[in-house]
């Protein structure tokens, strides 16, 4: 009886391990789709070894398409035009577009599409600039108790370029508890004429995976990754007025833009009203003060909310909108670049739209 | 309570440094669905849904942000601040759809109770029934939320 049941186990392994090495060997033949064609708005062919995803694809081509959370399917930030050989929409992609994107038919996600066959792909222009940069950490300056600015020396021979106001991903290691890598979103608080190195600052978030990493764990030498840059958030070329609005962190595009205003020259008038809460929030005021001397026609204003007695502070206090009617001349002629919260956001770009100033004139970095 | 294998990678999606530095669970040695389950009961004694307290902690969220910064008090008795910062995190259900990263703090001042709250809050409440495992960072006392939300 015993012998029976042996050996009834045995030949049902023996059956499941020839059924397994059929489903390997089967996987293998059945996905081997060879090389593949990927054309790119029309222009540009990349060939490609078939199998895995659109963005991994590319990735291996030097062509990076924005991505927070490292192909997961998680971030929605990947999303390209696919115009044929990207087989049916998933359902994991369809929570990130919109009813517009839906109803469009070829937005995806490139994480989510695997390339199988020859795929047509169009994606903005700028994206060919995107790129990874390897960087060594070369400056760590505390600005604040909770907010330092980071300077990055690429490796030797890279440059980026970039306009002021755009964004990079900074890439964590595995530290602790955080067992892989994640990629986060910061502006860059530089001059575009450095290419060879970049600054972001950063604000300390409790429970930030990146932030954590950042205050916590990195130092002057170590060796990170850097992928960019991104974003439309920069300064228009007209000859209109303009007002900056930061808070926090998000006064590095602005500084930024000044930066690079100061190299380039300009003879438009700017203000720039940076909200805080107390004198300890404030930082780099001297710095931001010093462009007052460099160029003809601008002004920074640090506005407290909150400014406690001891802070002695004798400038603006409460929020920044009440001021702004004393430094607009003429609305129709003004824009507005804004980078911080929703909250300040929609509250700025409510009070800057009540002095007349029109809504597609402002421009916003939205933390949320 | 077993868990689903579903539970199981969820669970894992919720561990320290997967999505948030010290993640979902805490020091909660239960199933996820035994969790759950524990504060359905709590909340049907306490006369709330789920889905009520979720709507709850959004209008709070969405009236604060009429402000530039700092507090807002609302109806005269909630005392609101939400501080927001740069980016997005996933649901550890991985169902798709990013979540805000952001941070509520409310004051009842005529409870006197005060909780705090992020949008990740909101969504596992909402979507999931889930109120975070004990000792978490972010763990919310059905009780406590119904004293200071209502």
């Amino acid at each position: 009886m015993f012998s029976v049941i042996l050996k009834d186990v045995a030949l049902l392994s023996a059956i499941g391990v020839t059924l397994a090495v059929i489903m390997v060997i089967a996987g293998r033949l059945l996905s081997n789709y060879g090389q593949c064609k990927i054309n790119i708005n029309g222009k540009r062919d990349v060939i490609v070894t078939g199998g895995s995803s659109l963005l991994s694809s590319l990735n291996d081509k030097q062509i990076y398409l924005p991505s927070a959370c490292g192909g997961r399917g998680s971030c929605g930030a990947c999303k390209c035009k696919v115009d044929s050989g990207g087989g049916p929409l998933l359902p994991t992609e369809k929570p990130f577009l919109s009813k517009a994107e839906l109803a469009q038919g070829n937005i995806r996600l490139a994480c989510q599409v695997k390339v199988k066959s020859d795929i047509t792909i169009d994606i903005p222009a700028s994206i060919f600039n995107i790129r990874r940069f390897s960087a060594t950490v070369s400056e760590i300056i505390d600005y604040t108790y909770d907010t330092k600015g980071i300077t990055f020396k690429l490796a030797e021979g890279e440059m980026i370029d970039f306009k002021a106001g755009q964004y990079v991903q900074l890439e964590t290691e595995p530290y602790n508890k955080v067992k892989q890598r994640v990629a986060r979103a910061y502006s860059i608080s530089s001059s575009p004429q450095i290419n060879d190195s970049l600054q972001l600052i950063i604000r300390y978030v409790p429970e930030g995976v990146c932030t954590t990493w950042v205050h916590q764990h990195l130092k002057i030498g170590d060796k990170v990754f850097l992928t960019g840059p991104y974003g439309d958030f920069f300064l228009r070329d007209t000859e209109a007025d303009i007002i900056y609005v930061a808070g926090g962190s998000g006064k590095a595009p602005i500084k930024s833009i000044l930066e690079d205003l100061a190299v380039k020259g300009t003879s438009r008038k700017m203000t720039y009203f940076f909200g805080a809460r107390t004198l300890k929030d404030l930082y780099l005021t001297e710095h931001m003060k010093s462009f007052e001397q460099v160029f003809e026609n601008f002004s920074y204003v640090p506005v407290l909310s909150a400014a406690e007695p001891t802070d002695n502070w004798t400038g603006k206090t409460g929020f920044v909108m009440p001021y702004f009617k004393e430094t607009i001349r003429d609305p129709k002629n003004t824009e507005a670049y804004l980078c911080g919260s929703p909250g300040m956001i929609n509250a700025v770009t409510k009070a800057l739209m009540d002095n007349g100033i029109p809504q597609e004139k402002i421009y916003y970095d939205s933390f949320g | 309570m077993k868990e689903t294998p579903r539970d199981a990678r969820t669970r894992v999606r919720m561990m320290p440094g997967a999505i948030t530095l010290n993640g979902f669970i805490g020091k909660d040695k239960r199933s996820l669905p035994e969790i759950i389950a524990a504060d359905e009961v709590k909340l049907q004694s306490l006369n709330r849904t789920a889905t009520e307290i979720a709507e709850r902690m959004k209008y709070f969220v969405d009236a604060s942000f009429s402000t530039f910064d700092g507090k807002i008090t609302i109806e005269g008795i909630y005392v609101v601040e939400t501080e927001v910062t740069r980016g997005y995190l996933q649901c550890p259900y991985s169902h798709g759809g990013k979540i805000r990263k952001s941070t509520t703090c409310l004051t009842n001042t005529k409870t006197g109770v005060t909780v705090t709250w992020t949008a990740m809050n909101i969504h596992l409440i909402e979507d999931h029934g889930f109120f975070e495992g004990k000792g978490s960072t972010y763990r919310l006392e059905p009780e406590q939320l119904v004293k200071a939300l209502f």
